[in-house]
């Protein structure tokens, strides 16, 4: 139930504040965390951009509508709600009555800095053509005292990955938390969906980057926590649930959100077949589960076939042939009902793995030159797949309908090739893995270098540049970890940097520039977390000594 | 939030404030305010209760500001969380040499020097209590030692040419020397001990 004071308070405040930036809402749902609620609280009501909408939504389980009111700030409006229906349910709930320009997120149990909401509307209204932004998150690794007590262990900027579509189809390297995005991309997206029970933040921000790029902001604006000696986290909990997992995991990849879709070329997949069998039905399974790029697949069958059908798989496409159709004529038929920019013929028998769709579909997306199609691994041995431009196919086969699918390609001067490894998608994660791997091993110095080149040649520079320094300083460049980590705390300090900064510094016997550091890092550790907003650090000055001492 | 590949949490992960506030300490202690070092370490202590580093922090700011009763408790506190930790033997051997029980002092250097052969603290502590005792075989032994792995320690060079010196290794006293003021020209002492030297090798070839 909506608290009628709150929410007409809280409208009321919106049209007078309109004037002072846009209206931001920002949405807080609880659920048993009453104890870290005040401290969410309070970093959203101090944060430096007034105008905002506070949604929070209580998602059954402990009362907290003391806690709530205690605030005594109109610009809360609180939904109390004893039944507990998932935090889907509640963020739409509470959607159903955001009106600002902007809807941004904070769980329970974390916080924001003051310069949260100012640094990312700053970055929609002024420095990107983007629909949403996020910035940078520490992840707060602390243990929970007997009484609840958080005592804070670390703080690192883990992830700080730039935006990348192809990535975020596959798995979130957004945090929810950071996230800001324009309100009215939720009339394209469509709600949270509410039969998901983890993996909620994921499914919503896939299907924002269908409509959106992202801005990723270099700034750190909050914290979220990780509790060591336990993870009272419902995700974490029910992550433990790996049948459950894969069934989210599903659920949003193969949910799509509504047409058109600026951002993302539908793949159309057709399945070469001329029966329906054991081996079809397998086949499909193994589609489902192991492609993640968004598609609709055609299955061209006879009535008969169709009859036999009894599939719950979704994006399922049945096309109606005649039961005497040869397999080029159904992919035909299938092709004049494919909608997708691009087209991928699959052969019965083909592998279907991880990324089996993905490579060509990534190559053709970002390397295709000219007429070019890129060929589905475990091509060969009379089985022919590949991934293509629909508008090739469509020409070759209206061209050429009495040749093969892959000598009308031919005839009509469309190359098909098998991806190139530099034109296979995650490059960079590749190149991450490799460096961790040298990291576990004790090759410092290789980790080191493949880091500096990874940050120059696929972005991500400041987290790469923090890698590389602690790398260095590990591999015993201590010179090369100085610099580097001097950069990185000109431009956005983290304790991280600033530590290993500092180590540098002292060995370099600069005492008073190592307790700037230290100190800065020391108040970024234990200060009160509302007042915890890193400058760059850009003032000390090599042999600068300290006064007085 | 859901990040699917959360990473494993490394050690250092478990310890950064910690090793934040230690490094302070001993920044701290380095420029000489021992009343900030105190503070840091307390405070790294209460972080890293199984740590020795801080108790040793806390025994050198004690030690630097004459609290040696203090002083003594940390180093043991850190004797007890690590028996092999050789900088809490040194802090305790140093307490003992400030309270002139040079026998004890001797034999916690010793100890320290065991543990840590490179513990340049123990090994000057060590050089400073022969001195007192007139005794001198064993200090040679790890002053070499040291060398072994700190070929250009200029310190410990001129420390061991003046134990050559007392042990009547003259020649010896003379090479190091040489050696020490071809790695650094203008130190005054290294070339005053020499002149000595070279004088008492003179009187040593007329006779």
């Amino acid at each position: 139930m909506a608290n009628p004071l709150g929410e007409t308070a809280g409208r009321s405040h919106a049209n007078e504040t309109a004037s002072k930036g846009p209206l931001v809402s920002v949405l807080v749902p609880t659920y048993n965390r009453r104890r870290y609620l005040p401290g969410a609280l309070a970093s959203v009501l101090a944060q430096t951009h007034r105008n905002m909408q506070v949604l929070v939504v209580r998602d059954g389980g402990e009362e907290v509508a003391d806690v709530v009111r205690s605030f005594r700030d109109p610009r809360v409006v609180f939904i109390d709600r004893k039944d507990n229906r998932g935090k889907p349910h509640s963020l739409n709930e509470a959607l159903s009555q955001a009106q600002g320009k902007y809807v941004a997120y904070l769980d329970d149990d974390d916080i924001w800095y003051p310069n949260h909401v100012e640094t990312l509307v700053r970055a929609l209204e002024t420095q990107t053509d983007c629909r949403v932004a996020y910035s940078d998150l520490y992840r707060v690794y602390c243990e929970i005292r007997p009484g609840g007590e958080r005592v804070v262990r670390s703080k690192y900027v883990e992830i700080s990955r730039d935006f990348d579509r192809f990535l975020m189809l596959y798995f979130n390297h957004v945090l929810h938390v950071s996230l800001m995005h324009r309100r009215d991309l939720l009339d394209e997206t469509g709600p949270y969906t509410e039969s998901l029970n983890i993996l909620i933040d994921w499914d919503m921000t896939r299907r924002l980057a269908f409509f959106s790029d992202f801005h990723h902001v270099l700034t750190t604006t909050g914290e979220f926590y990780c509790p060591l000696n336990e993870s009272d986290r419902i995700s974490d909990v029910r992550r433990r649930d790996s049948e459950d997992y894969l069934r989210n995991v599903l659920t949003i990849r193969t949910t799509t959100p509504p047409k058109p879709w600026p951002k993302i070329d539908e793949l159309s997949i057709i399945l070469a077949t001329d029966r329906l069998d054991q081996e079809i039905g397998q086949m499909l399974m193994r589609i489902w589960r192991h492609t993640f790029y968004p598609y609709r697949l055609y299955l061209p069958l006879s009535p008969e076939d169709h009859s036999r059908l009894d599939c719950s798989m979704p994006n399922v496409v049945v096309v109606p042939v005649r039961p005497e159709s040869s397999i080029n004529e159904r992919v035909d038929v299938a092709l004049r009902r494919a909608e997708g920019k691009y087209v991928a013929v699959v052969p019965v028998g083909l592998p279907i793995d991880d990324m089996w769709i993905e490579d060509p579909t990534y190559a053709i997306l970002h390397h295709a030159k000219g007429r070019e199609g890129f060929q589905l691994e475990g091509t060969g041995d009379g089985q022919w797949g590949a991934v293509l431009s629909r508008a090739d196919l469509e020409w070759a086969r209206r061209a050429y309908p009495h040749l093969s699918i892959e000598a009308s390609l031919m005839a009509c001067g469309v190359k098909v090739r098998p991806p190139r490894l530099e034109e296979l998608p995650f490059q960079f994660d590749e190149m991450l893995r490799r460096g961790k791997l040298a990291e576990a091993d004790g090759d410092w110095s290789i980790a080191a270098r493949l880091f500096e080149q990874m940050g120059q040649r696929y972005h991500n520079e400041l987290w790469m540049k923090t890698m590389a320094a602690r790398a260095h300083y590990e591999a015993g460049d201590r010179e090369r970890a100085g610099r580097l980590s001097r950069e990185v705390n000109c431009i956005r300090p983290t304790i991280d940097t600033l530590l290993l900064e500092a180590k540098v510094r002292r060995q370099e016997r600069e005492f008073a520039a190592a307790i700037r550091l230290l100190v800065a890092a020391e108040q970024g550790l234990s200060g009160s977390a509302n007042s915890t907003v890193m400058q760059p650090v850009t003032g000390v000055q090599r042999g600068q000594t300290v006064g007085g001492v | 939030m859901d990040i699917s590949n959360v990473n494993e949490i490394g050690k250092h992960k478990l310890t950064q404030h910690y090793e934040v506030l230690r490094e302070l300490g001993d920044c701290y202690t380095s420029v000489g305010n021992y009343s900030q070092a105190h503070r840091c370490y307390e405070k790294a202590a209460s972080l890293g209760p199984d740590e020795p580093g801080p108790y040793v922090g806390l025994g050198v700011a004690a030690l630097q500001v004459g609290k040696l009763d203090d002083a003594e408790i940390a180093f043991r506190v850190a004797c007890r969380l690590d028996a092999r930790c050789a900088k809490a033997y040194a802090g305790l051997a140093m307490v003992a040499q400030q309270r002139g029980e040079y026998p004890q002092s001797f034999d916690l250097y010793m100890k320290s020097l065991e543990l840590d052969t490179n513990n340049i603290t123990a090994l000057l502590g060590l050089f400073q209590v022969s001195c007192e005792m007139g005794s001198f075989a064993k200090v040679i032994y790890y002053l070499q030692v040291y060398l072994q792995s700190h070929p250009g320690d200029t310190s410990v060079m001129f420390a061991l040419s003046a134990l050559y010196l007392k042990d009547g290794r003259t020649e010896q006293a003379r090479d190091m020397l040489q050696n020490l003021l071809a790695l650094e020209p203008a130190n005054q002492d290294a070339a005053n001990l020499l002149e000595e030297v070279e004088h008492t090798l003179a009187g040593t070839e007329q006779r």
